[in-house]
């Protein structure tokens, strides 16, 4: 009896919290925003930068959590495990997230998270040393051809974005390349300079804030030019089949109440417009493209079937 | 512009109410995250990152230079005084500085520290202005094959770290090695050693490993000892270094600081790398090694002021090819990025304000934190006056909330508590956790650099001797393993240790 009683007003405050969830959301709490990488790496910095413009279109506080590790993994499970009350986001990068779905048992259901809006597509490229005598993919496939597994390329590791880069060009020029893996960018800039390998791969991003003196872009992996290189011609453009960028924005819970996803997403589209963000993100060198979560979402299953091929490339190579 | 005229350009714009009030500000910051165990700079500054936004350029990159060096300073002092490490560049400090703190000479070890490490920062500042972009040159030359043979040669010199028994020594590094190889495989992309744990794809944080061996090992032996007590210490002597002190640091801070400064510039090896050499070289040197362990001066002074030169010297690749050298590096980066500012060659001509202000600032900054570090050591040394019932419980309170906070989880604080026992065992097996430490950094260096330098040249490791660094290590190796298995040196090596035991 006493059971059932505590059972029944459980059951009511329940129900009461969740109905003033709804209504008080967003302003009689932080939002958690969970970031899936260290602080200080892009993801980071382009979302503690955007987070005062989401707040000011909300009228909420965000707080910023890092919870990096597994490539994004430990800050998935986390999302799937808040409560859906649209009080826990967490950051979204493909193709870190569409990859560790292919072959990999993870600890939390892809399908239960859903895109709430993408912020930035920064597309692949390929970058030289200013003063090599490679200037074009061209030129980089006639290298290859003469000398077969002696051009080497740096990458962040295996199944990364410039990995996956490298495996296109491979199969559409019929070429041999050597992925070196690095820790990082910086890492692998520095090789490139030190001549201690031939190519890096570098997202337009981070090859558009680099030193132009010391070094040479040889093309976009896109399928459109970016916004941050519209002189740089993309792969497809020279010949080659090679579509590679990454992507970066939020997500949440399914379950989350349509109504405040559709809420999210319209303010991180009306914080992208603002133009005092604008400025902020044109100094970071943020290639902005604004896709709402159900666009985004619509577009995920090709990119998988994408990755998937490539990803059959990978043991093929191993 | 000539070097002089450059120069006044920098203080000038150093100089100026505004960056100086920053560059006070950054290095107060830097020093109070240094002495809070956990809570590092590269944290702080992604937290403090956005406000630089709202800042002229200049005085967003000295307040954040400032928290990166102020650190430096900082984690010297709990290791010293607990044996604690506030920073993972002041592990090998805690070694000799914690012991001198036993013996009353807590005062002395701050001291020499907090000067030792302002020497170390106005030569490597120094260096940065001068000498820049040649220094940048020579670090450019340090490709994979190189990185080979320094390691080689660094898990050789840990064996000098201990001052047991060889064995003991090289199988604490092995142990080192193996922690090292947890985590997802780069090359492979396979996990190795995780047991599924997805907390462990990425390995274990220096960190939890460090306050677990060191900083919570030590409480468990307190307790062991004398209860609610805790140790008795010996009478603080004098707060100020003797004569004979400065005489024995001196050496050792000009040997640190070169050293640092060197190592400051490679990527990947900044601050941490540059203590646990600056300690192993200086015990080598010493005629009395088997007293390193026991609070030597040396063995303080040496440390402090390599980490400190390899904090200003690690800014050089950034400033002069704009590539960070590390993660904290990386982060200032973004801080130039922020205002529209790509560093590099181009930046050096074209906003020389900005290269010659910030490093004006360091040298200011390192002044500063001289000025505020040393009569702030006579009220550091009371913190020994305080129960340990009281002082231990806010030692793993503190310890606990800065592992939590690296990566917002429960899992490392677990971990570092398991640590803790493990080092408790490490203790009375009378094995010493630096040289499983220093395993720990250069492993993964060593074995992912050895795997670069095979696949570029696709297999032929006729390059290791082709190049003229490399190969000049690998020799240094050789002699030091010669010297190591001789006889004579062997026997200096057993008598020393019986000394220690009686």
């Amino acid at each position: 009896m006493k059971l059932a009683r505590s059972a029944a007003l459980a059951a009511v405050f329940t129900a009461l919290s969740a109905g003033t969830a709804l209504a008080d959301w967003p302003a009689d709490r932080p939002i958690e925003l969970v970031v899936a990488f260290a602080p200080g790496g892009g993801t980071d910095i382009m979302l503690r930068a955007l987070a005062p413009f989401i707040e000011a279109e909300l009228g909420a506080t965000i707080a910023v959590m890092n919870r990096p590790g597994a490539s994004g993994e430990i800050a998935y499970t986390a999302l799937s495990q808040a409560e859906p009350d649209g009080y826990t986001v967490s950051s979204l990068n493909t193709p870190g997230f569409l990859t560790m779905q292919i072959g990999r048992t993870l600890g939390y259901d892809p399908k239960a998270l859903c895109p709430i809006a993408r912020v930035v597509e920064d597309p692949g490229t390929f970058v030289v040393q200013a003063g090599s005598d490679i200037t074009s993919l061209a030129d980089l496939v006639a290298k290859a051809k003469a000398a077969p597994g002696a051009v080497s390329v740096a990458t962040t590791g295996l199944g990364t974005d410039e990995h996956m880069a490298m495996l296109q060009l491979e199969k559409a020029a019929g070429i041999d390349l050597t992925a070196i893996p690095f820790e990082g960018a910086n890492e692998a800039k520095t090789a490139l300079l030190g001549g201690h390998v031939q190519v890096i791969g570098l997202n337009v991003g981070e090859a558009m804030s680099s030193d132009p003196g010391s070094f040479k872009v040889l093309a976009q992996f896109a399928e459109q030019r970016s916004t941050l290189a519209p002189d740089l011609a993309t792969a497809v453009e020279q010949g080659f089949d090679v579509i590679m960028s990454s992507e970066r924005g939020m997500a949440a819970r399914c379950d989350v109440p349509e109504e405040i996803r559709a809420r999210l997403s319209a303010a991180v589209e009306k914080a992208l417009a603002d133009p005092a963000f604008l400025d902020v993100a044109a100094k970071q060198g943020l290639p902005l493209a604004y896709q709402s979560g159900a666009d985004w979402t619509a577009a995920m299953p090709a990119r998988l079937a994408r990755f998937e091929e490539i990803f059959k490339l990978v043991e093929e190579d191993k | 512009m000539s070097f002089i005229d450059l120069l006044i350009l920098g203080f000038s714009e150093a100089m100026t109410p505004m960056n100086l009030g920053f560059c006070l500000l950054g290095a107060l910051l830097g020093t109070l995250i240094g002495v809070l165990p956990g809570i590092g700079p590269t944290a702080t500054i992604a937290v403090l990152l956005p406000i630089t936004f709202f800042l002229p350029p200049l005085a967003g990159i000295i307040m954040l230079a400032g928290i990166y060096y102020g650190a430096q300073y900082g984690g010297s002092t709990t290791a010293i005084l607990v044996n604690l490490p506030g920073e993972a560049s002041s592990v090998v400090t805690a070694l000799d500085g914690y012991q001198m703190a036993q013996n009353g000479r807590a005062g002395s070890a701050l001291a020499i520290a907090a000067l030792g490490s302002f020497f170390a920062g106005t030569v490597a500042t120094l260096a940065l202005a001068v000498a820049g972009p040649t220094l940048s040159v020579f670090a450019l030359k340090f490709g994979p094959a190189e990185y080979v043979s320094l390691m080689v040669f660094g898990l050789l010199a840990a064996t000098i770290l201990a001052s047991g028994p060889v064995l003991k020594a090289i199988g604490m590094i092995l142990i080192g090695l193996l922690l090292g190889m947890i985590g997802t495989d780069r090359a492979t992309g396979d996990a190795r050693l995780t047991f599924g744990a997805i907390e462990l794809f990425d390995g274990i944080d220096f960190i939890v490993i460090a306050i677990g061996l060191f900083g919570f090992s030590e409480i468990i032996a307190n307790l062991e000892g004398s209860g609610s007590e805790g140790v008795k210490l010996a009478k603080l002597t004098r707060l100020w270094p003797t004569r004979q002190d400065f005489r024995e640091a001196w050496p050792a801070v000009l040997r640190g600081t070169g050293l640092g400064t060197v190592l400051g510039l490679l990527p990947g090896g900044g601050a941490t790398l540059a203590s646990f050499s600056a300690y192993s070289m200086e015990k080598r040197m010493s005629r009395h090694p088997e007293q390193f362990g026991t609070g030597v001066v040396a063995g303080v002074a040496a440390p402090e002021s390599a980490n400190n030169a390899a904090a200003q010297s690690s800014f050089i690749p950034l400033l002069t090819l704009g590539i960070p050298s590390n993660n904290m590096m990386a982060m200032m980066l973004s801080a130039f990025m922020i205002h529209g500012i790509t560093p590099g060659p181009t930046v050096l001509t074209s906003q020389p304000e900005i290269f010659w202000g910030l490093v004006a600032s360091m040298w200011i900054g390192n002044l500063l934190l001289v000025v505020i570090n040393l009569p702030l050591i006579g009220i550091w040394v009371k913190l020994l006056t305080v129960p340990y019932r009281l002082l231990y419980p806010a030692i793993l309170l503190f310890c606990c909330i800065g592992v939590y906070s690296m990566n917002n989880r429960v899992f490392d604080v677990v971990l570092a508590a398991g640590f803790g026992l493990l080092g408790y065992l490490f203790r009375k097996a009378k094995c010493e956790p630096g040289p499983l430490l220093l395993g720990f950094v250069l492993g993964p260096l060593l074995e992912a650099n050895l795997r670069r330098t095979l696949l570029i040249t696709q297999g032929d490791p006729s390059i290791f001797v082709e190049r003229p660094i490399s190969l000049t290590m690998l020799v240094a190796t050789v002699i030091l393993l010669g010297l190591m298995i001789l006889p004579s040196f062997r026997k200096t090596r057993e008598e020393a240790f019986q000394e220690e035991d009686a």
